[in-house]
């Protein structure tokens, strides 16, 4: 008889979708990237398992590090599952209960058939990650579309990336590895509840208090306008709106009193009217002068003019920051963005 | 503060580093067949070429985006290829006898059954008012022009169709409608599309298709209307829409 291994929604009142590192290359056919809004806690969780793993296995071998892991904002989600398996949890802390008893976030565990985990909604930040040894699929027979597995809310009307996870949904996983384990490595196991740790270093540290400086590559529409204006958008205080979202995150200013001077001009904003492609990161400045940085949902073309765009470690950050937060902006080049984004990878691999 | 990165090349296109992992390419902007052909054709040849190291590519009217693996290549080794390259394509161009140009000969040009709004449920009516025509004459501009495909985004098979007749123009709506039915024939400023799934949009609907704008297929999207095709719209009547919805949906 097969056997399907899964863990069960028992009660879900924020939101939660499946994600990984998104499609990166299907832009030009109208896909969002999507993927898991904050990579680090995502790539972390991933990577305590896989670690975890190779201890277990003596294996080098592992392809955990960009599995499918279940993203969950603002907590508020119980799960059982129907068999042993080895998961871990990162990102905003949701004061974790495993059958009752709190555990603690970034951290991997081992639950056993019928263990319930229960996330609680988090004092700071927004999205939390369920890494499972494996990877999680919304269905068994579920394949990876366009090399991802990633839910964009605004294409599953084309039903290829599974259902909306709701309460009852499943969360399918492979055979694990500890099934197969010798007798004295699931002994090892099963002693051992809490297990792994990689990195010394708090993970929480990677995160900002309560307001960010957002380091951006300037685009060249930026670096045509006068210092004044380049001034008057660098000391600017933002606050981030409640409307941001996994698409986009919109600024307001601090400061209700709205600026004598606007950034761009009339006629500036006139030479930016076509539809173009968008990346991560942009910072687009609609006529209102309220700024809306693109996030990982985000569309892939757009018509608003772009002061730059946010370096890629920083929108990780950004994504756990909440509406009313802080937000200013400083300059930065693409080679120290690159810089920044490379040694960030390397953590993980 | 950042480095010089606004590479002119030539009087045709510029390149701007947006990202870590992109370069955006730009040139004037205008809605024009040629440099749009020029924008693709272009766009073919960096993928064929430089396929180890472009992830992505991107084509609107006047822009081209290049996402590309930067821990293998530097930004400015990059760019150099892609002047190299691009380059070699304007000799082409200007080549009859070349591949890359032959490739881009004009197609069939698609033909897209459209329902037009007569009962007035949507804009019809308003777009005719505005536009200070009949309805009639707006079904007849619409349907009598061809148009280029010149972008493919916003959401999946959602693609960019220029020019519309000049007597067809409408601004945006104020307020999006947070719900635009599967199918919608849509028009603002230069432009018209067709929603490929039910989507927010501020567009002005002016008519439905019952063709669906993709297929997905054994793990493969694939687009009624790819990027430089080209398109026109014809009338059917509510009966025709209806039948053809039905034997879509089968």
């Amino acid at each position: 008889m097969m056997t399907t291994n899964y863990l069960e929604i028992l009660t879900l009142n924020g939101k939660a979708s499946i994600q990984d590192l998104g499609r990166l290359n299907t832009q030009h056919l109208g896909f969002s990237v999507s993927g898991a809004a904050d990579e680090h806690a995502y790539l972390y969780a991933n990577k305590l398992i896989t670690d975890h793993y190779r201890k277990i296995t003596a294996c080098n071998e592992s392809t955990q590090e960009t599995c499918p892991a279940l993203e969950i904002t603002l907590g508020q989600i119980t799960l059982r599952a129907n068999t042993a398996c080895t998961i871990a949890i990162a990102g905003a802390d949701c004061q974790v209960k495993l059958n009752e008893t709190l555990i603690s976030n970034w951290q991997c565990y081992q639950l056993q058939a019928d263990d319930i985990i229960d996330f609680a909604m988090p004092k700071i930040g927004l999205h939390s990650y369920l890494a499972v040894l494996g990877g999680v699929k919304g269905d068994e027979m579920q394949q990876a579309w366009l090399g991802s597995f990633a839910q964009t809310e605004n294409e599953m009307a084309l039903n290829v990336t599974g259902n909306k996870l709701k309460v009852r949904s499943k969360l399918f996983f492979p055979k694990q590895e500890l099934l197969t384990a010798t007798t004295a490595q699931k002994q090892r196991l099963k002693s051992a509840k809490q297990v792994t740790f990689f990195e010394p270093n708090a993970p929480e540290l990677f995160y900002p208090q309560s307001q960010i400086t957002l380091r951006f590559i300037a685009s060249a529409l930026f670096l045509q306008l006068p210092l004044k204006k380049q001034n008057a958008f660098l000391t600017t205080n933002y606050v981030i709106s409640p409307d941001s979202n996994r698409m986009g995150y919109r600024l307001t200013l601090k400061n209700e009193s709205i600026p004598k001077n606007k950034i761009l001009t009339d006629k500036l904003r006139a030479s930016c009217v076509l539809s173009k492609p968008v990346t991560y990161g942009m910072i687009q400045l609609p006529a209102n002068e309220q700024p809306i940085i693109l996030m990982k949902e985000r569309q892939t073309m757009g018509g608003y003019p772009v002061l730059g765009s946010v370096m890629q470690t920083d929108l990780f950050r950004l994504s756990q920051m909440r509406p009313g937060q802080g937000i200013k902006f400083s300059l930065t080049s693409h080679q120290q963005a690159q810089q920044q984004l490379q040694a960030f990878y390397k953590k993980f691999v | 503060m950042t480095t010089q990165k606004n590479h002119q090349l030539s009087a045709t296109f510029s390149i701007e580093v947006v990202s870590e992992n992109a370069v955006l390419l730009s040139w004037p902007q205008q809605i024009s067949a040629e440099q749009h052909n020029n924008i693709i054709v272009l766009q073919s040849a960096l993928k064929q070429k430089l396929s180890s190291l472009i992830v992505d590519s991107v084509a609107s009217y006047h822009c081209l985006m290049i996402y590309y693996q930067f821990q293998l290549i530097s930004t400015e080794a990059l760019i150099e290829k892609i002047t190299t390259i691009s380059t070699d394509t304007n000799y082409v161009l200007n080549n009859p006898d070349d591949n890359f140009s032959n490739k881009q000969q004009p197609q069939a040009c698609i033909q897209i059954p459209v329902y037009y709004d007569t009962l007035q449920q949507w804009d019809l009516q308003k777009v005719a008012q505005h536009c200070d025509i009949s309805a009639e004459e707006v079904l007849k501009q619409h349907s009598s022009t061809i148009y280029r495909s010149y972008a493919l985004g916003f959401t999946p098979g959602f693609c960019y169709l220029a020019s519309l007749p000049e007597v067809l123009s409408v601004p945006r709506m104020s307020s999006p409608r947070t719900k635009v039915p599967k199918g919608a024939v849509a028009i603002a400023e230069q432009q018209t599309a067709i929603y490929p799934n039910e989507s927010p949009g501020g567009w002005h609907i002016i008519g439905q298709t019952p063709l669906p704008m993709y297929q997905c297929k054994n793990g493969k999207f694939i687009p009624t209307i790819t990027v430089g095709q080209r398109v026109q719209f014809y009338a059917i009547s509510k009966t025709e829409f209806l039948a053809l919805e039905q034997s879509a949906t089968l």
